[in-house]
């Protein structure tokens, strides 16, 4: 870490930068099945699962996808890229309901939530 | 007017907020959404890599608030950026290649801009069929005054050699695994409008982190992407850019065809300027109103071009009528309209079309493309008239 990475980070920790919790929900986490551990992981180390979730495609385009995420560096291993598809385009197909995302909650919400 | 010890007072606040206000994250049960400092109430595309979109209900103002302005990221934000370790190089295909500070850049004089800034993949949710990407829908548009010297200054500063066609802009976005960088050109004509900034500023006060701070490339009336953010890097080139989102990315069919028909990449060409669209930002989608005089309002754009007429619609689009358009104008600016209606009960379709002095208006239906970019067809709510 250079000098002035951790000059920032001490500077964060003196600021005590608030930990803000992310929860997975229905509408940003990734469905039960065979393969939602491996598609987190291959796919989370670089995006969230919203990304995935709001998609609505078919095997075809999921299919293009994978291959492009697996070029520039998701983590597939050669028997799993078929059940990967697979497992996306049956949860994020052409035919599932419309999408619906999130608003930024206000700090005040927060708070007046706790 | 702002000073250059208030840019550098105001730049130096900024820097340490972006710092110190990174939210650590963390993976755990009890909120459902994670607070956005500055941001809240737009919608979330997508917080990593940070995506947000402007509710349409937010734009009755000429100049969107940064609060407002929706954000678009294609990789990591940079996790640190202090103002005095910052440094712009330009070079490439000039005499005289040269690096400046932020304190450097701040005493070069200034040029203010006006600015609609789209998202060129602003509605591609209503792609059909449904194209992949950032799914969104009305609101990944915003209008800022943005300031900062010009690009024509800088590059003339170094002296363009004749080989000069393309200028090639780089930020300091973090990219994961082996994502290609978020880097494009424009053409060299562009570069040299006197227009086209490296702007320092949006909306009289130093850029937010979110939108580029300390500097990014300001290419009006063009697709958002042309608009590179946390600017560290400005390269004359003697051809365009090859990369990601040069090709195959941010690029128009030459001959679009029917939904759904794949176009080879040798049949388009990249995407430059933005086309004539209008939205509507009230009354809301699926909304009940009471009977009676009513305001539809909103905004309308055309990139380089001028709007010339907005009209709207309260019949399912059989017939139109013209919209006022609001005295606030520049020319890469949208214009705010107001149509006033006198509502009677029943179930009413609205529709918006604008048209430019290029002699373009808004289509139907968009005009398809692999990746749902420039979708500008007809803006249309739902609304109930209660008596």
């Amino acid at each position: 870490m250079s000098k002035l990475s951790s000059a920032v980070v001490g500077l964060a920790a003196l600021l005590a930068v608030p930990v803000v919790r992310l929860q997975p929900t229905s509408s940003s986490d990734l469905p039960e099945g065979l393969l939602q551990a491996k598609t987190t992981a291959a796919c989370t180390e670089c995006h969230e699962a919203r990304i995935i979730v709001q998609q609505r495609l078919s095997k075809a385009a999921w299919t293009k996808e994978v291959d492009k995420m697996i070029k520039w560096g998701a983590l597939v291993e050669p028997q799993d890229h078929d059940p990967l598809i697979d497992y996306l385009s049956t949860n994020f197909g052409v035919d599932k309901p419309e999408y619906v995302a999130d608003r930024i909650a206000s700090v005040r919400q927060k708070k007046t939530k706790k | 007017m702002i000073t250059r010890r208030d840019f550098l007072k105001s730049a130096s606040s900024a820097a340490l907020a972006a710092s110190a206000a990174r939210p650590v994250l963390t993976w755990a049960a009890g909120d459902s959404t994670l607070p956005v400092p500055g941001k809240e109430g737009l919608i979330v595309r997508s917080y990593r890599f940070l995506d947000l979109e402007t509710p349409v209900e937010y734009f009755n103002t000429w100049i969107t608030p940064a609060e407002h302005f929706f954000v678009r990221n294609h990789m990591h934000e940079p996790a640190t950026l202090d103002p005095s370790d910052w440094k712009l190089s330009i070079g490439g295909e000039v005499d005289k290649p040269y690096t400046l500070s932020l304190a450097q850049l701040s005493k070069l004089e200034t040029h203010s801009v006006v600015n609609t800034l789209e998202c060129a993949g602003n509605g591609r949710a209503f792609q059909n069929p449904k194209v992949p990407g950032v799914q969104w829908q009305k609101g990944a548009v915003g209008t800022g005054r943005f300031t900062g010297p010009r690009l024509r200054d800088l590059l003339e500063r170094a002296g363009v050699k004749a080989t000069g066609k393309h200028v090639m802009f780089r930020g300091l976005d973090e990219v994961p695994g082996r994502v290609p960088p978020f880097i494009r050109s424009i053409p060299i004509e562009k570069a040299m409008h006197t227009d086209t900034l490296v702007a320092t500023q949006m909306n009289g006060t130093a850029l937010p982190k979110h939108h580029g701070f300390p500097a990014r490339a300001l290419t009006p009336g063009w697709v958002g992407a042309a608009s590179c953010k946390w600017l560290t890097e400005i390269k004359v080139l003697d051809k365009e850019f090859e990369g990601n989102f040069m090709n195959p990315g941010y690029r128009w069919p030459n001959h679009p065809g029917k939904p759904g028909e794949a176009v080879k990449p040798e049949d388009t060409h990249p995407l430059t300027a933005l086309n004539v669209k209008s939205l509507i930002a009230s009354p809301g989608d699926g909304s009940t109103v009471h009977s009676g005089l009513l305001h539809v309002q909103g905004t309308a754009w055309a990139g380089e071009g001028d709007v010339v007429g907005v009209e709207v619609s309260t019949d399912d689009g059989r017939s139109w009528q013209p919209a006022q358009l609001g005295s606030e104008r520049a020319h890469y600016a949208w214009r705010l309209w107001n149509f006033q209606w006198k509502a009677k009960s029943g179930d009413y379709a609205i529709a918006v079309r604008a048209s430019d002095n290029l002699g373009h208006t808004q289509p139907t239906a968009p005009v398809w493309n692999q990746s749902g970019y420039l979708n500008n067809a007809i803006d249309q709510v739902r609304i109930h008239v209660k008596a």
